[in-house]
């Protein structure tokens, strides 16, 4: 057995700023479903 | 079709394979061949990603899910940008800065051979299989819309898609998905501005009516581990299931390998967590409309072709009394449709509903009735978008949409091919059989590889047709051993674990799996990918606690 040497680069804060764009984009693309789905579904 | 729609067709797939060869940069090292030499940019990688899951499976089988189910399989993806975020900081850095071929190899340095051996052959088994039923769907649907034989179909799609990959590597793979993406994409655009141009309501009436017969319902957070759609399965077994498709599946990280940096390959992810979700709801958006579409217009009592006609030859009788009941229930149907359209109140909606519920009564009927005659599973749901393309589409868009689905089979048959001739050259041939052998004989055995991969994925298409629900199957191939392989990566990450525990630990974990699946069936199979991944940790942290620590290298 060997054990790996490498390890991860550290998160660049262009990837941080990324996540929290998906999660925002995700947030709203949940609530326009919601939405679509309160509107309309009775 | 007409025509300008077979001319398109035919332009498109000479197109893609032409292409795919042309941009090909020659290569006899290995490292060109199967990772385009780690030079591909992060837009091009990411819309490859999501053209090897992107199937003709999704162009058929979830826009006709959205017909008759509505918009709730959406749920599936919830997890998936959270997925794509925790891959981002972990497994993504690790596979790319450890400038490996495939996931599997990772798991060689971190543990040992035989762990590496027995994840890289339930990959090549279970994506083997799935390969050929990701080729089986349009094929069977094509076959019963023109009349051909399946295996006509089946080369049609496979041939081209074979020869390219073979010839032009991962390259040609990644270039011809991205055109893939464009077209599926527009394809998807036009057909639902055609549809809102034709209703002859508004689109908001058209949503109301929908949405009235619950096709527009999103959401089900019920905690109910039977149900296979819900919000907390799509959230927390979909993010599972994911985790492991994007993190240790080798169609998918040989996408992000051939990325130029760890930071293009992490952001070539991100294309995947903005878009899947609205990808998706468009797809089944489209379904819905169609769904709408027909309230208005005449539809077929059966939309498999085939089974519509060894009905009505086998069970005259019995086939006429049901159209003609279906007939008037359309008929009834259409006008509370257009009542409920012009003014929403109770009683209108309740009129609907009540009609509604009476057509999709004589449908049961009339699809048992083909299931009796046929002796096959009723898989009318994957010919509903194909009737409307080929009868309800104007010419042109019919050939587009047709070159679509063909393009998203090839795509995702191409990639799979890749990976699969990847893993069985660079887990198998190079590391028990040719350890240093020239480059070149390993680009040979890749194409090799590759052709037998593409001759296997053909005859399995040819079995997948009898298996149920398209969509299901591929997803619960890969259930069975997903969860598992994303569990021994997991433990890979953990500094305490051992060789031991990995290995004890993944075949508990696929034991415990299968033990679910066939004892307990009403276990959703989404969840399946939880209990594997926590088994194989928790086992496999608890056999490492026991396991001697490994020598200290000595330095030299």
């Amino acid at each position: 057995m060997t054990s790996t040497s490498e390890s991860p680069p550290p998160t660049t804060p262009t990837f941080r700023q990324n996540l929290i764009r998906v999660i925002a984009v995700q947030v709203g693309a949940l609530l326009l479903l919601w939405l679509l789905q309160s509107r309309y579904t009775s | 079709m007409r025509s300008l729609d077979w001319a398109i067709l035919i332009a498109y797939i000479a197109y893609v394979g032409i292409d795919g060869i042309r941009r090909t940069k020659r290569s006899t090292e290995i490292e060109g061949y199967l990772l385009a030499n780690r030079s591909l940019p992060w837009w091009a990688v990411g819309l490859s990603v999501m053209a090897t899951q992107l199937s003709a499976i999704t162009m058929i089988g979830t826009t006709g899910q959205g017909a008759t189910d509505g918009l709730r399989f959406v749920q599936f993806y919830f997890g998936l940008p959270l997925a794509m975020v925790i891959l981002g900081v972990t497994l993504v850095p690790f596979l790319h800065g450890a400038r490996v071929f495939t996931a599997y190899e990772f798991l060689e340095r971190r543990f040992d051979a035989k762990t590496r051996s027995l994840t890289a052959f339930l990959f090549l088994l279970s994506r083997g299989l799935s390969c050929g039923t990701i080729l089986a769907a349009p094929a069977v649907v094509f076959s019963s819309i023109f009349g051909w034989p399946v295996a006509w179909s089946v080369a049609i799609m496979g041939i081209p898609t074979v020869i390219y990959t073979i010839v032009g590597g991962v390259q040609a793979v990644a270039w011809a998905d991205v055109k893939q993406m464009v077209l599926v994409v527009t394809a998807i655009t036009a057909v639902i501005a055609v549809v809102l141009f034709k209703l002859p309501v508004t689109p908001d009436a058209a949503l109301h009516v929908a949405g009235a017969v619950g096709r527009l319902r999103v959401f089900d957070f019920s905690f109910d581990i039977t149900q296979t759609y819900t919000f907390w399965s799509g959230l927390i077994g979909g993010m599972f299931l994911m985790l492991a498709y994007f993190g240790t599946d080798q169609s998918q990280v040989q996408r992000y390998l051939t990325a130029k940096s760890v930071d293009e390959a992490r952001s070539s992810l991100l294309i995947s967590a903005y878009w899947k979700i609205p990808l998706q709801a468009g797809v089944l958006l489209v379904g819905v409309l169609v769904f709408v579409y027909y309230l208005f217009m005449p539809q077929p009592m059966l939309f498999n072709p085939t089974h519509d006609r060894r009905v009505r030859e086998a069970q005259p009788v019995e086939y006429q009394a049901l159209a003609s009941q279906f007939g008037a229930a359309l008929a009834q149907r259409d006008t509370a449709a257009r009542a409920m359209a012009a003014r929403r109140n109770d009683g209108t909606r309740d009129a609907f509903r009540s009609a509604e519920k009476h057509v999709q009564d004589v449908r049961t009927e009339a699809l048992a009735l083909a299931a009796r005659v046929t002796g096959e599973s009723s898989r009318d749901v994957n010919y509903i978008i194909p009737h409307f393309v080929l009868f309800d589409l104007p010419v042109g868009l019919t050939g587009i949409f047709i070159a679509a689905v063909m393009a998203a089979a090839m795509s995702a048959v191409a990639g799979e091919l890749n990976s699969l001739a990847t893993a069985s050259v660079i887990d198998f041939y190079r590391r028990w059989f040719r350890p240093n052998a020239p480059d070149t004989t390993y680009v040979r055995a890749s194409k090799i590889a590759t052709m037998i991969w593409g001759l296997f994925a053909c005859i399995i298409a040819s079995y997948a047709v009898r298996l149920g629900s398209l969509i299901e199957v591929v997803n619960r191939f890969g259930s069975f051993f997903y969860g598992s392989i994303l569990g021994v990566f997991v433990l890979a990450m953990v500094r305490r674990s051992r060789a031991t525990g990995a290995f004890v630990g993944l075949m508990a974990g696929i034991s415990v799996v299968g033990a679910v699946a066939f004892g307990l069936p009403q276990v959703a199979f989404l969840w399946h990918n939880v209990i594997g991944a926590v088994t194989v940790v928790v086992v496999g942290l608890v056999v490492s606690a026991f396991s001697p620590a490994p020598p200290t290298p000595v330095a030299r």
